[in-house]
């Protein structure tokens, strides 16, 4: 049982930003977060991600796709995310990639992923279980 | 019960996520998709009911008066509101729709949501419109 995200002493839902473009998948995603009690931030890009973060809005964890269309994919956001907003996770998915391959972040999920296992890590990266590893 | 869904078709996210956030405030189920092709393919590949559509009329990718035609003759009982910033629009939904947009971009919230609200109203009577929340 993944605890939710909402805390006696923190009544603000933390905000997690999905970049993918697959609308189906990000849709089933979001509202899995959002039914936890996230509040959900739905990309479909990495551009589009960036220009959210650059608006100033409220992001505490970034769960993206590495191949999107556009200028900045997933490992370029990442990248991005490390150098300008270190303090915000980010967890990488790909059905192509390899965790292997990677080394802009120590969190990736292949795809297929379960929406449990995913819902799972973000608590954790969040620090909102007893076993938090952040 | 059920709350009713809406899909909100806006390609530009720091416009579309504020309005989402405050109409699942008010008690809406919110899809969210960039444009018409997005909206097709939530539509055909998730099995969602959306009760109302709610679209920029100059949509970059497909304006929303082709969309809307299209809606119209795939999913009938869907209720789909036009956003017209621009008077073209308003001549150029009047060639294809029954009724020009709507609501104005940039959205007034409070506005979106009466028009939400009366389009449900319209189609079902009341039944599926949230409590008065958010007003």
């Amino acid at each position: 049982m993944v605890s939710q995200p909402k805390t006696e002493t923190d009544a603000t839902p933390e905000c997690v930003l999905v970049v993918d473009d697959d609308a189906a998948i990000r849709l089933v995603l979001a509202d899995t977060l959002r039914d936890a009690g996230f509040c959900v931030i739905e990309a479909r890009s990495g551009t589009d991600a960036v220009s959210y973060l650059r608006s100033g809005g409220r992001v505490d964890l970034i769960f993206s796709d590495i191949q999107m269309p556009g200028s900045i994919d997933g490992l370029q956001l990442a990248r991005h995310v490390r150098a300008a907003y270190p303090a915000i996770p980010v967890i990488l998915t790909s059905g192509k990639y390899k965790a292997e391959y990677l080394d802009s972040t120590k969190n990736f999920v292949p795809k297929p992923y379960a929406l449990d296992h995913v819902l799972a890590l973000i608590t954790q990266i969040l620090g909102l279980t007893d076993n938090a590893d952040k | 019960m059920t709350n009713s869904c809406v899909m909100l078709i806006e390609a530009d996210l720091l416009i579309r996520t504020p309005l989402a956030q405050y109409l699942r405030d008010c008690g809406f189920q919110v899809v969210e998709a960039f444009g018409a092709a997005e909206a097709r393919d939530i539509l055909a590949s998730t099995g969602v009911r959306v009760d109302t559509i709610l679209m920029d009329a100059d949509a970059p990718e497909e304006n929303g008066f082709m969309f809307k035609v299209w809606v119209r003759a795939n999913h009938p009982g869907i209720a789909m509101i036009l956003a017209g910033s621009i008077e073209r629009t308003a001549e150029k939904a009047g060639e294809l729709c029954e009724e020009g947009p709507a609501v104005s971009r940039p959205y007034d919230h409070k506005l979106v949501l009466q028009e939400i609200r009366r389009r449900l109203a319209t189609r079902n009577g009341n039944r599926d419109d949230p409590q008065n929340s958010g007003e």
